[in-house]
């Protein structure tokens, strides 16, 4: 028990509440739906407040070594916590649709955090494994939920490439552990070092197994040659289950992969600059692609995208000053992207409008709405008076900073993101335009208004306040 | 002088910015425009107050204020902080921009029919950041404020224009992005190769030691070209000129004004503070190639404008020209050059959006700007072109007047100039002259066709000016002649920042 509580609390507490779910799904399903989302809810801010009771420093391992606990993976738990929070906040219409299964959601929802937060804080790749495809089912039964027809059709094609990575993941594992025999990050590490030393040179082996360890992650992440399942599945997904999907998946993914890049990308130089690649590749790809679209669900999957592909170019350029740079720009990313998801959560609720042509002369009816959407699409584009700039100026200049190798990479990556500036930038214009239009914004719907305006209070806030952030990142960063 | 703050000067319009966005505030039309020309008025004013209190022999900056957080700088463990200050050259542009918008304002109430809140606090906000770019003291505050400038102009121009306005408005905006990532870029390698030297991390433009002993040749210049292609839009050399005229013709005429005597000036401001004060050493290897590129400007701009069909387009080719003389003084790398280059990008900043303010009035009583369809206006609207008259001699450099300073002295310092290729800058003189002298041809067909030849039965019953419109033509005309009477009154404000640049840059 008292291991638990030194480092496994918030797990814990989401764990009994998962638990309570389920065995409310049985009995008051129907009627007290609504119960579904306090109960959750408090569960949440329950989980955060237990994060401070951790024990953090020094770190606290549990359950022999599979899991870790220090102010950097408190960091991504806290963080997940808050985009769990909002997301929750924001499912009240998915579960006025489907009230006989709104306790079975919310135990999914919440598995989904739980197994998100354990991929943060695993130091071992059969804990890492786990974690990762538990979130990746989770997900999955969520995207099921959706009542349309051509839903599961749509969302198949993510299990089944889900399915795949998840081998290449075993395959790579095997590999790593017929030649070292060990799980452990450090062990692993330690065994190449060593190994690496008698020869001289990185292990090829252990190059190859990375990548296609790291090729699991990228899936989640919706990097390029992972990226075909984000439009097709965003679509068939029910919009909280888009913001989710573009979320959870990303803190955690990003927070296991820094992790992973870490311990052994020093000895694999040639991978910074495949993952350089990478990432120049999906900015491009991502905007190119999003700039085309017209549903507003698939030009948020794309922003996703994009917005990895910029996280993954800070984070391949390994140093702590770039790590705090990626920590920074998840934080700032985490608002505005639930943010712009609830603007549109919003407008779909109210008058089920999906396109981004709906949205005309927005700006005669709702000006508050039209503003705070604006804002926080602009930190999504990473322009001036919001976070979204301090985030992007805080990554490329630490790729700026790490020699010359990489600025091909960063002109390219800075060049890219203008075009997904535009991207934005539509829908903004279509916001502006003189046009008479009888959209209705449901003025009932308080959370996701709420959440709207939170988010884009906050990534004003964060651009004035910027500099106690920076500074916490760089603590959280150093001692990672 | 304690209750001159720049940051009060800067972050006021915003304020009202927002006070007139504020759903409370009236929804009627007279007293928002109310509202918006009395804060113009005291804004101008109060930066005036800044220029009766500068101390023009000082060297370096003054009025230094930072803005903090709650005690805290911005950015302060990035080595970013908001710190605003200004020199001779910064001061008159502020006040310059100013005096443009509270112009504007005047001239607004015949063109602006709709969405008056939306209108007035755009021109605030587009001139908060306008003013932060002229007293930025950091790089990366003065990139966000050079970029938020677009977002307002983006609004002005596309809600109060056409789909064409629209598209052009838009193909510049993009453009600018592109143009600025090249900026960012350059700031970005700039503030680390900075840190990696000096082992200070900071992006003040003050502290940026540009020694050539330190920073490699190719560095320098790649930082420099990186800038070079974030101002070029702005500076609106040869190619990059388009969207220029584009604008000019779509947009509504206040907007017309706005844009002539906010934008350039930015443009040219920026081109002196980073790479002439930054990069002294490179901009002596790229001075042959500006000068060229100013006189290609020249003439291009020349040719260009007598075969226009609308006056907007051809006013605007006007002072593409203008600019190309700016850029030709700055590349004479002498001080003759350098004042006169300044004192043209200021003069054509008011000469401009003089005119502009001319056709605002044309284009209010005739609802056309097309050239073959007016004529004869003078004899319907005398005080119109007598005005008129005063503004397009201002234009053509006629002595006296205030375009004839800077020209002469950018000509003088063209061909009193050291640089190494002696040929090029004499002919790059003559050139200029000869064009100066074509320039008074297509000004003065643009006078001609619209004032003077024959009058249209269509525009007989049309009024003359209103006494508001007089006013501010009138002071618009005796600022020209008072200038052209007394140019030292504008030189001697700069003339110690002149020689700190050019004491480097001298040849």
């Amino acid at each position: 028990m008292s291991e638990i509580t030194e480092a496994y609390l918030p797990e814990f507490i989401i764990t009994i509440f998962i638990i309570f779910n389920l065995i409310a799904s049985l009995f008051f399903s129907t009627y007290l739906y609504k119960l579904s989302k306090w109960v959750t809810l408090l569960g949440i801010v329950l989980a955060i407040a237990a994060t401070f009771y951790l024990q953090i420093e020094p770190e606290a391992i549990v359950f022999n070594g599979a899991f870790l606990t220090n102010i950097y993976t408190v960091f991504f738990k806290i963080l997940i916590l808050i985009a769990g929070f909002f997301l929750t906040l924001l499912s009240r219409n998915m579960i006025r649709e489907k009230r006989d299964r709104a306790f079975e959601y919310f135990s999914v929802f919440l598995s989904g955090i739980l197994f998100a937060m354990c991929t943060v804080s695993s130091i071992d790749f059969v804990s890492l494994f786990v974690s990762l495809e538990a979130l990746g089912l989770s997900c999955y039964l969520m995207l099921t939920l959706n009542k349309k027809t051509d839903a599961k059709q749509l969302t198949f094609g993510y299990l089944v490439q889900n399915a795949v990575v998840s081998t290449l993941f075993l395959a790579g594992l095997s590999f790593i552990y017929g030649i070292s025999a060990q799980f452990s990050f450090e062990n692993i590490s330690l065994f190449f070092v060593n190994s690496g030393m008698t020869s001289g040179q990185p292990h090829v082996l252990l190059t190859f197994s990375l990548i296609l360890i790291i090729c699991t992650i990228l899936f989640k992440l919706g990097l390029v040659p992972f990226s075909s399942w984000l439009p097709d599945t965003f679509e068939g997904a029910s919009y909280p289950i888009g913001a989710y999907m573009s979320s959870i998946p990303v803190l955690a993914g990003f927070g296991i992969l820094s992790r992973i890049l870490m311990t052994f990308l020093p000895y694999t130089v040639t991978m910074k600059i495949i993952l350089a690649s990478i990432a120049v590749i999906t900015i491009i790809f991502g905007s190119l692609s999003a700039i085309r679209q017209d549903s507003l669900k698939r030009l948020m999957a794309y922003s996703m995208s994009v917005n990895s592909g910029i996280v993954l170019l800070g984070l391949c350029v390994f140093s702590v000053y770039s790590l705090s740079g990626v920590l920074f720009y998840l934080f700032c990313y985490l608002f505005a992207n639930i943010g712009a998801w609830a603007a549109v959560i919003l407008l779909y609720n109210s008058s089920k409008l999906e396109n981004i042509n709906d949205l005309k002369g927005l700006i005669y009816h709702r000006p508050y709405y039209v503003i705070a959407f604006t804002v926080v699409l602009i930190a999504l584009a990473g322009l001036a008076p919001t976070s979204g700039f301090v985030a992007k100026m805080y990554i490329f200049s630490a790729v700026a900073r790490s020699g010359f190798i990489f600025l091909p990479f960063l002109l390219l990556a800075m060049l890219a993101s203008v075009i997904m500036i535009y991207g934005y930038w539509r829908i903004i214009r279509a916001m502006f335009r003189r046009v008479e239009t009888n959209i209705e914004i449901d003025n009932r719907v308080i959370s996701s208004k709420f959440i709207l305006y939170a988010c884009a209070f906050a990534t004003v806030f964060i651009f004035l306040f910027a500099d106690r952030l920076v500074r916490l990142c760089q603590l959280v960063a150093y001692y990672m | 002088m304690n209750c001159l703050s720049l940051i009060w000067l800067i972050f006021l319009p915003v304020i009202a910015a927002i006070v007139i966005m504020f759903p409370e505030f009236s929804n009627h039309q007279v007293k928002v425009r109310r509202f918006a020309k009395w804060f113009a008025g005291f804004h101008f004013i109060y930066s005036l107050l800044f220029l009766a209190f500068f101390d023009s022999g000082l060297y370096g900056m003054s009025f230094e204020k930072e803005l903090t957080f709650l005690g805290a700088s911005w950015l302060k463990s990035l080595g970013i902080s908001a710190k605003f200050a200004v020199d001779g050259i910064a001061l008159l542009m502020v006040v310059l921009s100013t005096f443009v918008v509270f112009i504007t304002l005047f001239m607004s109430k015949m063109h602006i029919r709709s969405k008056h809140k939306l209108y007035y606090s755009m021109v605030f906000l587009l001139e908060s950041a306008i003013l932060g770019t002229f007293c930025a003291k950091d790089m990366f505050v003065f990139f966000i404020l050079w970029e938020l400038t677009l977002i307002p102009l983006y609004f002005l121009v596309s809600q109060w224009g056409n789909s064409e306005a629209r598209r052009a408005v838009m193909k510049f905006t993009v453009a600018s992005f592109i143009t600025n990532m090249f900026l960012f870029f350059g700031m970005l390698i700039l503030y680390y190769y900075n840190f990696a030297i000096s082992n200070v991390l900071t992006a003040n433009i003050e502290s940026l030691n540009m020694d050539e002993t330190v920073f490699p040749l190719w560095f320098q210049i790649s930082v420099f070209v990186s800038f070079f292609i974030g101002f070029v839009l702005r500076v609106m050399l040869v190619p990059f000129h388009n969207w220029y005229p584009d604008i000019q013709n779509k947009a509504a005429t206040p907007v017309n004004i706005l844009i002539a005597g906010l934008i350039p000036i930015t443009g040219v401001y920026a081109l002196i503070r980073f790479n002439m004060q930054l990069f002294p050493e490179i901009f002596k290897i790229f001075a042959p190639v500006l000068l060229v590129w100013g006189l290609v400007n020249i003439v291009y701009g020349a040719a260009l404008s007598f075969v226009q069909y609308d006056i907007k387009k051809m006013i605007s080719y006007a002072n593409i020209v203008s600019l190309g003389f700016v850029t030709v003084g700055l590349a004479c790398l002498n001080k003759t050059g350098f004042d006169g280059a300044v004192f043209n990008a200021v003069a054509g900043a008011i000469v401009f959006s003089a005119l502009y303010c001319v056709i605002s009035s044309v284009q209010f009583r005739t609802k056309t700007t097309c050239i073959t369809a007016l004529g004869g206006l003078g004899q319907v609207m005398p005080k119109c072109m007598y005005t008129a008259l005063i503004i397009c001699f201002g234009a053509i450099g006629v002595p006296f007047l205030i375009m004839f300073t800077p020209r002469l002295m950018i000509l003088t310092g063209a061909m009193l100039s050291n640089l190494e290729q002696q040929l090029l800058v004499k002919v790059a003189a003559i050139i200029g002259l000869l064009v100066l002298v074509l320039s008074a041809g297509f000004i003065m067909y643009f006078f001609y066709k619209v004032f003077c030849s024959v009058l249209l039965d269509s525009w007989k019953k049309i009024k003359d000016l209103s006494v508001q419109e007089t006013s501010i033509l009138a002071s618009l005309c005796l600022l020209i002649v008072y200038f052209g009477i007394n140019p030292m009154s504008i030189i001697q404000i700069y003339r110690s920042v002149s020689s700190i640049i050019l004491d480097v840059l001298q040849v």
